[in-house]
Parts: structure tokens; sequence; C-alpha cells
């Protein structure tokens, strides 16, 4: 028994020992060390490339790290040791600066790495100055890329629509950025003129993308039925809006369309940007640039749902108000084009969702929410100034300025064509009679569609109150945040429009104390800044159901079968946030929509009925057969495929020593065949007893 | 089969067939019979068969390169104006690059 016992340990311990030691990796990767960062990829529209992509094997370049300027003037004036890999800080990564790597050829200039040590960095926004130029209102007025005066994103380079021919590999853990720092010191950064002669750090980056040309040619292509391969190259950008509504529509009974169309609702529209854009895969919270006006959104939706009275008590009984978050707006508007598309057509919201379909006849005016990056410089932006943006411009300041709530904001108009890059441009498109208004303030983001554009940008610190979001506050009760906090400010501007459209809806001046909860601001950019696995995640999902990431959601529109996080959580929250208590359905009767049972605050689970819905967010040019891809109607842009990304660092031999083992392998396989030949030719001598090959075996005899 | 070894009618015969084959569009069975019937006709002593089977060789040679020249040609023009013909090279092609135009 005790043999037993002995061999069963023994042989446990070879076990672990294997298990520890055991290391699937293969011989011939063991000299590279791998890098972990995010990769710059390709986007098409519809004439156009844009973004970067590795040669099909990996581009590979000596690192040379840039801490000044001058230090490119090396890598640019014949390098002895070509192609190198420049590693760049923030500050460095500039539009000349990148010019000039194009221009140096990739012959030269093989890989980019952008070095997250943004010390010295004062400004990083690589969209255009003027974001969504040419799907916006075709007028001068609108936005002047060369006047930064009148240009909506002064600080941008534009950089994110260059084609490089180059992978740019973002790294922003600092350990790997003193393991690439070590690297370069110890191998390269002495005796530049030798570097011929010797090995020296080197860095592969794979980052091959399958599509090229434009969206027309790689959805050509991937459409093509003699592919054989069945490669696909590119997918369109597509994502979901998601929409609500404070009062529950009725459900669509009788099928006669007549009596669906010619609904007497009357909608008051409230829409803002869900996506955000940035050069790396997977990095960029859009925190200033989207994530201001969707808190604001939200907060304006939690409001009005508690503050207005049942839709039967208002003066017209038939209003509603509608909230839309657009999807894929930072690329030519996606999600408002489609938005503007299905309404046309009679197909908003989907059959699928059982309610009448609403047309623009519907819809009483539309209140988009811009950037507020300065929420003293908001203004209240419109075509011309109609009675109703007079009116609305006047109830908001007359909340903004009231002496009994504290605001002290001051919101200025302009009634012009110069209108900032938001979903009421798709609307003003189609027709620039429509009654879209629009809060976008001055903008000051340096840090747009970026990187960088995070919690820092915002200046967000969580307060974790553990305390109940839902409820309204009194004006007084700051619940202990300072004034100018992120939290302070958008309980402020939410408030001033949710009253402001109280009072459009009931016709009367609100005048309660209750305000915009600034813990729900808390909570919601600690769900989308830095986790989640947070509260307000947790109550607007079903009791129980899986926690978040312990992550920032993905707010990039992405692609079909992308992770699509931004707008699953949205739906939640703005599905829990508009949705009313029902106390008396027990739990086993609310599994159908509209009802539906959330966790809530205190996650006992309650049951609520709900509004929420999806529309889709894909591009029209992708549904109209034989779309004019340079018509410049919709939005084109297409994501190319991939296969990985990867980079790592090795000791690259120098080109003498590289000949060197090339030559050295031809001559001993010169030298074999002559030794096979020789061997052969004499084998009698070696082989002397033995019969020749051909005699070992004996003729067939015959039948 | 060992085509020195069958009769002469049937080298002969076959040459023949392989010379009308080619016609069907299929210029590699021209190339085969002139590798395959090279030896009969120009190396063997003659033989009654031997000046038909010459000129089925010298036949096949000739379209063997005819269409050699034709597809070079072709290669060449296809390959050099692949990326400005846009649609049609690809409606033509069945392999289309990854990455490039």
């Amino acid at each position: 028994m005790e043999k037993r016992v002995q061999a069963a340990a023994i042989w446990l311990l070879m076990l672990l020992h294997g298990a520890a030691v055991a290391q699937g990796e293969r011989t011939r990767d063991k000299m590279y060390q791998s890098i972990v960062g995010a990769g710059c990829f390709r986007r098409l529209n519809g004439t156009h490339q844009t973004g970067c992509s590795s040669t099909h094997a990996g581009s590979v370049g000596v690192l040379h790290l840039i801490k000044v300027e001058a230090d490119l003037e090396f890598l640019l004036a014949s390098p002895p040791s070509p192609p190198y890999a420049p590693m760049i800080p923030p500050h460095l990564f500039t539009r000349q600066n990148l010019l000039r790597l194009i221009e140096a050829g990739p012959k030269n200039i093989s890989v980019v790495l952008l070095i997250n040590k943004p010390d010295s960095m004062k400004q990083f926004s690589h969209e255009l100055n003027c974001p969504n130029q040419y799907s916006s209102l075709n007028n001068s007025e609108t936005c002047d890329a060369s006047n930064p005066a009148t240009s909506w994103n002064p600080w941008g380079t534009g950089l994110l629509h260059e084609d490089f021919p180059f992978p740019i590999y973002y790294i922003a853990d600092t350990e790997e950025i003193t393991k690439l720092e070590k690297c370069f010191e110890k191998f390269n950064n002495f005796e530049y003129e030798t570097h011929a002669l010797r090995s020296l750090c080197a860095v592969e980056v794979k980052s091959f993308m399958s599509a090229a040309v434009s969206s027309e040619v790689c959805i050509r292509r991937t459409r093509f039925i003699n592919n054989l391969s069945g490669s696909k190259y590119c997918d369109p950008l597509e994502g979901r809006n998601v929409y609500a509504t404070v009062y529950p529509r009725n459900i669509k009974t009788d099928d006669s369309e007549v009596n669906d169309i010619i609904t007497r609702e009357r909608f008051i529209l409230v829409s803002c940007r869900l996506d955000t854009a940035s050069m790396f895969d997977g990095v960029g919270l859009g925190a200033m640039d989207s994530l201001v006006g969707l808190a604001i959104l939200t907060q304006v939706a939690n409001l009005l749902r508690q503050l207005l009275p049942p839709q039967s008590s208002l003066p017209d009984t038939k209003r509603n108000v509608l909230f839309v978050t657009f999807n894929g707006e930072s690329y030519d508007y996606i999600g408002s084009q489609r938005f503007v598309y299905d309404v046309e057509r009679f197909a908003f919201p989907k059959a699928s969702a059982r309610r009448a379909p609403i047309t623009f006849d519907n819809i009483e005016f539309m209140l988009d929410i811009g950037t507020l990056d300065d929420i003293a410089n908001i203004k209240l932006h419109a075509l011309s100034g109609t009675p109703l943006a007079q009116k609305l411009l006047q109830q908001l300041n007359s909340y903004a300025q009231s002496p009994r709530y504290g605001f002290n904001l001051n919101i200025q108009s302009e009634m012009s064509y110069h209108i900032p890059p938001t979903s009421a441009q798709s609307f003003l498109r189609r027709d620039p009679r429509f009654p879209a208004l629009i809060l976008n303030a001055k903008p000051a983001n340096k840090y747009y569609h970026s990187i960088y554009d995070d919690v820092e940008n915002v200046a967000f610190t969580y307060a974790n109150t553990s305390q109940d979001f839902t409820m309204l506050l009194d004006v007084s009760n700051t619940k202990g945040f300072r004034a100018d906090s992120l939290q302070m400010k958008v309980r402020n501007v939410s408030s001033i429009v949710a009253m402001a459209l109280f009072e459009t809806l009931t016709g009367k001046e609100y005048t309660g104390s209750k305000v915009a909860n600034p813990v729900l601001s808390d909570e919601f950019f600690y769900c989308f800044l830095l986790s989640a696995d947070c509260p307000l995640f947790k109550a607007a999902s079903y009791p129980g159901s899986p926690k978040g990431l312990p992550m920032p959601p993905m707010r990039y529109v992405s692609v079909l079968g992308g992770p699509q996080e931004s707008s699953g959580w949205t739906y939640r929250v703005l599905g829990y946030l508009l949705s009313q208590q029902q106390p008396k359905i027990p739990k086993d009767n609310c599994t159908v929509l509209p009802l539906h049972y959330f966790a809530g605050f205190n996650g006992a689970g309650e049951c609520r009925l709900t509004t929420q819905n999806y529309s889709s967010a894909l591009s029209p040019a992708f549904l109209i057969d034989d779309y004019d891809w340079r018509s410049g109607n919709y939005s084109t842009w297409t994501e190319s495929t991939w296969s990985l990304f990867s980079a790592r660092i090795f000791l690259r031999p120098s080109s003498v020593h590289q000949i060197t083992t090339l030559s050295v392998g031809i001559v001993v396989l010169i030298l074999s065949f002559c030794l096979v030949y020789i061997i052969s030719s004499r084998s009698e001598v070696l082989f002397e007893d033995l019969p020749a090959s051909n005699a070992a075996l004996p003729p067939p005899t015959a039948c | 089969m060992d085509f020195s070894k069958a009769p002469n009618s049937r080298k002969l015969q076959l040459c023949r067939t392989y010379f009308y084959a080619g016609f069907a569009l299929l210029p590699f069975v021209w190339a085969i019979n002139v590798c395959w019937c090279f030896e009969e006709a120009f190396r063997k002593p003659p033989f009654p068969e031997q000046s038909q089977i010459k000129r089925f060789v010298i036949y096949s040679a000739v379209g063997t390169l005819l269409w050699l020249v034709a597809i070079i040609a072709w290669i060449i023009t296809f390959q050099t104006n692949r990326t400005s013909w846009g649609a049609t090279a690809d409606y033509m092609s069945f392999m289309i690059p990854l990455g490039s135009a």
C-alpha cells in the first residue's frame, strides 16, 4: 500500500514538474520577445484607403529612439543600416514629422512605434479640421479647415485620413517601453557609423491588411462570385443605434398600413452620438468628444421620466420624447444617415418592434447634443432663427440664469450655416428646413478622436458614493461634488435641458427644486471610462447576469460581429432609466418585452415597462444596389480584414553576417552534391561485397 | 504505352488524333504531340508513315508556338494593365491579391 502511495506521489510530482517546464514555444520563435500594444489598421471609403498595413510577412525595422526633433534627421539623411523603426513620443507625432517619414520611403522607414510618454504633449488630435466635411452641409460657412476660428477641430492634423506605407504600433505599457529602450541602448545607441557591421535590436510588426484601394474595390471583391478562396477583404462599419421614448408607445395590433402611418403622435427628438474614433485598434474612449453628450442625454432622460406627469395629463396627449443615440457618427454619420433613410421609407422603428412607423411629420423638432467641451461656452445652433429656436433659447436661458438654481450659465445662439459636425447635419442635408437645434460648445478638446481623450482629459475622479443614483436631488444637495467637477457640470447642463423640455411639453414653467443627480453622472462616467463592472450597469442588467469586464466598453462602431459593447450597455441603461416600475407584476410574468426585469439599484430586482430598442446603423450605401460610391450621398466607410496584430523585438544580424550565413549554406549544399556524386560513383569500392542494386531482384519467371 | 514499340500505322494514327484534338483549344496536346513523336519523325530511320508524322509534328509545333506567343502577350498585357482595368480585370480573375490594388 505504501509503495503505491509513493509511486502515485512520484507520478504527481513528475506531472506537476512537467506542467511547469513544458513549453509550446517553437525553437525558431525563441529569439523573439513579444511587445504588447495596439495597431493602426486600414479603413477605406468610396475613393481612398487610409491607415496602415505591414508587409505580408511582417515589417522589420531597427529601433531608434526619437527624443528630440533633431533625432529624426539621422533617420532621414541616408541612415547606415536601413530600414529603421523610429520610436516616437506623442509630442513629436506631428503631421509634419509623419509626412517626412512617409517621404523617406519604406526602404528607410519600415515601422513607426508610438510610445506612451505624454509628458511634453500639448495636443494630439488626428481627426480632420472639419470632421465629416464631405457628408455635412455643402456650404463654405459650415466649416473652413484653413481658418481655426471657424473650424470644428482646430488642433486636428488629419493623419487619421492619411495612408501610411508602414505599420504604426502604439505601445501604452511603461514596462514594454522600458523593454524597447533597454534593447535600443544596449545594442543600437552607440557608434552609429558601425551599424551596418553589427547586430542591431530590431522590431517586427505584423499587421497585414487584406483590403486595398477603396470600399468600392474591396466590397466588389468580397461579393465577387469567382472569389474561389472565399476571402473577405473588408466589412462595412456597422453598429446599432439605441432609442427609447419617455412614454411607452402603443403596440400595433392590426396590420392595416394606412392607420399605421397617419398617427397623430408628435415627437421631440433628443439625440447624441454614441461612438468615437481613434487611430489604434481598441484604444480610445472619446471621453470629451462624445461621452459627455451621452451622459447629458442619459441624465435628461432620467429627469424627464421622473418629472413629467402622465401622458394623458399633458396639454397635447400625443406628445412624446424620442431619445436616439446614433452610432458610427464619427464616420460620416452612419447612424443618423440610416435613421433618416429609414424614416423616409416608413421603416423606423423596424417591423419587429410592432410600433407604428415614425415619419418626419411626426417629429416636432430635434434637439441634438453635440460636443460640450466647455460648458461656459455653449451655443444653440440652428440654420435660421425660427420662432421655435428663439423660444427654446429663451427657455434654456431662463433656467440657466435663474438665481433659484444658481447654474449661472449663459447659452448663446448662432443662427447660421456654421453648424457643428453632429447628427443634425444628416437631417439638414435632406431638408434644410428641418427644425434641428444643436447644443454645442466652442471646440476646446485638444485630443479630439484620439487615444488621449480619456479620464484625464475630462478631469474625472470617481467619488464612489454607493448612493442611489436614480433619485432626483434637491438643487442644494451636491453630494459633496465640487462645483467645477465633471459630475456637477453634467448635472447643470442636463437639468437646464430637461427643464426647458419640460416646459415645452407641459406648457408650464418648471418650478420644482429637484434637479439631476450628480451621482448618476459619477456612476455613468465610471462605467464608460474605467470599468464596465460597475453599479450602474449592474442595476440595468437582469439580476445575477454576468458582470461586465473590468475595463471600459469599446466605443468604436466596429463591424458586424464586433463587440458592440457600448450600444449594448447604452440599451440597458436607457432601458432602465426610461422605464416605469410595475410593482404589481411578479418576476415570473415579467418576461415578454416591453416588460423587462432589472436588478435595480439595490439588486433586489424590479419589473419595469420599457421602451428602448435598437435600430440598424449600417450605411444605406451598402443596401442600395449599384450605389455610386463616388456620389458622396452616404457614408462608405469599411474596415479591412486582417489575420493578426503582433509586434516582437529581436537581434537582427548585420547584413555582412546574413550574407556570410547564406554563402556558407550555398557552399555546403554544393559540397554535399559533389560528395554524394563521388561516393555514388565509387560505391563498388565502399560496398565491395554487395551486388549491384538492379541485380538484387531476380527476373520474373515466365508462366 | 511505349510509343516506340507500337506499329507504325498506330503511331501515325495517334499523331493525327493528337494533332486534330489540339484544335479544341488545347495547345498542350500539340506540345505533347511534338515531344512524343519527335523521335519518330526526325530521328528514326525512314519508314512509309514517317513523312506524314513529320508533317503533323511540324504543324503541332507551329500551333504550340503561336499559342505560346499569344499567351505570353496576353499575360504581359493583363498583368501590366490589371489595376487600371479595375472591375473588368477583377471579373476576369480567379485569384485576387490581398492588400494591393
